[in-house]
């Protein structure tokens, strides 16, 4: 077992990787179409229209 | 018809009795207010808050009767396979910038647990790390690690950093499908924070191997851990409610399920090729990555005709949740701007109607506060537009005609409002104390005190959640993107001055509403009160709430009794603290 209580030994990044990786087993994951060409219905034009502008936000 | 899930016919009937009642509800209310409104001249400001009355109470008439429909039903008999389990699972935990420590403990003790069941060779653990610290980073690398040697998971327990975070937690997870997916028939998705027992886990596995069907079967996890007066409100509401409005949900909802993100397991193939998202176009907060992508996986796997399936029985799922008010609002900012969102999708083509009703749903949930707000200000405004009252209304008739007080059908409306905030709750505390679920929360007494004062507590923290919401709401409307900040667990506690902070605005809003109200119709200040003074009280409702809960009150089982996945996890991070305070002394 490794000596965790002297990390410095290890190559950390290659060692978690090494260990860490995941099986390859590629599976495909179409993008799906969510947007219709239609035009947006009343209340996304309503929810979308952007009052005034400011930046990001947040607490 | 999907196996497990509610029949058809019974889903659609607890529709169509959930939507009328609140339809009807809403329209008594709009109704009584137009009255009420009309009592001293009619004018367009009596109309418009009418139907603010309209749309704010068909929302509180949607949430009792899902209750009501959750306290008249029972879970429909769920297949199960009961041979040994043989399909292979990922457990996937996506982090960003969380403590590792605590995480890591929490994979190691759900490993522990799953080689309790002695399936634990079947499932592997996904650490998925998205975070952006390279101090955090380095960290998860270490105890990863630690976590490997700990539990002899080399080949069992994979962890991985992305360059970079595209798509969020969404994008997390679709990249391990891309990389590793084809290695799995299922995946169970947790959140940093999510702990499960190894046999709730199996039990999943079982399910979705007999109902070929279920493309994702959610669970309800109870929160766990919570330390403040708030965290232990909200874990004692979570607990004692929660499963009565799943149920309920759960009947009106049939194939058409939710996914609440995490403590969720869905079928890899089914997923794969159901749920890849793409980018919406424009900018945040409207286009962009799509922020509360669980619906919209739910909705997609439904488009694609898969089933999905809340089961509330499923016990042994938990999670830990935000320890104080600014906590809660800071990832209600979040959910707001991924529920507007939403409203990009309502046309999406080819999904199922009861999907969009639930888009609709999450939009309604953040709006109906601004409806709210609106009808105050309406109602304080009022006067400013109201015509002179006519004593003459009858011509030649020399006497004055005194109009009639409607005062009473102002609180018939306030008590029907009141009533359908607190009565599903207290038909659950009913129903609970009936079926013996009380003795889980302390008793009988002990959980009708509980009650009491959460739905005081409720009442009195209402008022500043519809200001933060409110607030949230105008954010995204005006374009400000929330961005997606970590989330802040542990302590939580906060002083005054944090608290004054995060809140002096609502403080100012309050006296702002009191004044305007004083000056403009001083007969409504004593109806106000209920909703100003807690704003004008803010500050110190946050940091009282934020303190650390001693109280016999809210007890929950889980306090009671902790789950053996709960008493696995302390014992491990216990060892582990010992283990680093031992190298910090070296």
């Amino acid at each position: 077992m490794m000596d965790l209580a002297k990390p410095d030994q290890f190559d950390l990044d290659r060692l978690a990787e090494e260990l860490g990786a995941l099986p390859q087993a590629p599976l495909a994951m179409p993008v799906q179409q969510l947007e219709s060409s239609a035009r947006p219905g009343f209340l996304s034009a309503l929810l979308r229209a952007r009052l005034w502008r400011v930046g990001k936000a947040g607490h | 018809m999907g196996a497990g899930a509610a029949p058809l016919r019974r889903v659609y009937l607890t529709r169509t009795l959930t939507l009328t009642a609140s339809f009807l509800a809403a329209g008594l209310g709009f109704v009584v207010f137009l009255q009420f409104g009309a009592s001293d001249g009619f004018d367009a400001f009596d109309v418009l808050r009418a139907l603010l009355i309209f749309a704010s109470t068909f929302w509180l008439a949607w949430g009792a009767f899902t209750a009501l429909a959750g306290l008249t039903t029972q879970p429909p008999a769920v297949p199960r396979d009961p041979g040994p389990v043989r399909a292979m699972t990922a457990i996937l935990v996506p982090v960003y910038n969380e403590d590792p420590v605590a995480t890591f403990a929490r994979i190691a003790a759900m490993d522990a647990s799953l080689r309790a069941t002695g399936f634990g060779d079947r499932f592997h653990f996904a650490i998925l790390s998205d975070t952006r610290n390279d101090e955090v980073a380095a960290r998860e690398r270490i105890w990863f690690l630690r976590l490997l040697a700990d539990t002899h998971g080399e080949g069992r327990i994979f962890y991985r950093r992305r360059t970079s975070n595209k798509g969020r937690k969404a994008g997390n997870i679709e990249d391990f499908i891309k990389r590793a997916g084809a290695a799995y028939s299922y995946a169970i998705i947790l959140d940093a924070d999510s702990l499960m027992e190894g046999a709730t886990m199996v039990e999943m596995v079982r399910r979705m191997e007999a109902a070929p069907d279920l493309g994702l079967l959610q669970t309800l996890p109870k929160v766990i851990r919570a330390r403040s007066r708030f965290g232990r409100i909200m874990q004692f509401a979570g607990g004692f409610y929660s499963p009565i409005f799943a149920r309920g949900l759960a009947m009106m909802q049939g194939r058409t399920g939710p996914f609440w993100g995490h403590n969720a397991i869905v079928r890899m193939r089914a997923f794969a090729e159901s749920c890849g998202l793409p980018e919406l176009s424009g900018k945040p907060p409207f286009g962009g990555h799509i922020l509360s992508h669980d619906y919209v996986e739910a909705a997609l796997l439904a488009r694609a005709g898969w089933t999905v399936r809340v089961d509330d029985d499923l016990q042994g799922s938990y999670e830990e949740a935000p320890e104080n008010i600014i906590d809660h609002a800071k990832r209600d900012r979040r959910w707001c701007q991924g529920n507007l969102q939403h409203s990009r999708l309502l046309l999406a083509p080819g999904l199922k109607p009861w999907s969009r009703f639930v888009f609709l749903q999450g939009i309604l949930a953040y709006i109906a506060p601004v409806f709210w707000l609106a009808f105050l200000a309406a109602s304080i405004a009022a006067p400013l537009f109201a015509p002179p009252i006519d004593y003459f209304p009858i011509e030649y008739w020399p006497f004055p005609v005194i109009p009639v007080s409607q005062v009473s059908k102002a609180l018939g409306l306030a008590v029907g409002v009141g009533g359908l905030l607190f009565l599903p709750k207290l038909l659950i505390l009913l129903d609970a104390a009936l079926r013996g679920r009380t003795q889980g929360f302390g008793g009988r007494i002990r959980a009708l005190q509980s009650t009491l004062t959460e739905l005081l507590f409720s009442s009195l923290t209402a008022p500043i959640f519809l200001m933060f919401q409110t607030r949230s709401v105008l954010q995204v409307l005006r374009g400000a993107d929330g961005g997606w900040p970590a989330q802040t667990r542990g302590d939580g506690t906060l002083n005054f001055r944090d608290a004054w902070a995060a809140s002096h605005w609502i403080v100012t809003t309050g006296g702002v509403v009191l004044v305007m109200a004083q000056w403009l119709s001083p007969e409504l200040v004593l109806w106000l009160m209920p909703v100003a003074l807690p704003m004008v009280l803010a500050p110190l409702l946050i940091s009282w709430s934020s303190r650390p809960s001693r109280s016999a009150l809210f007890t929950v089982e889980t306090e009671i009794a902790p789950a053996p996945v709960m008493q696995l996890h302390d014992r491990i991070l216990v060892r582990w603290d010992e283990d680093l305070e031992d190298r910090t002394a070296a």
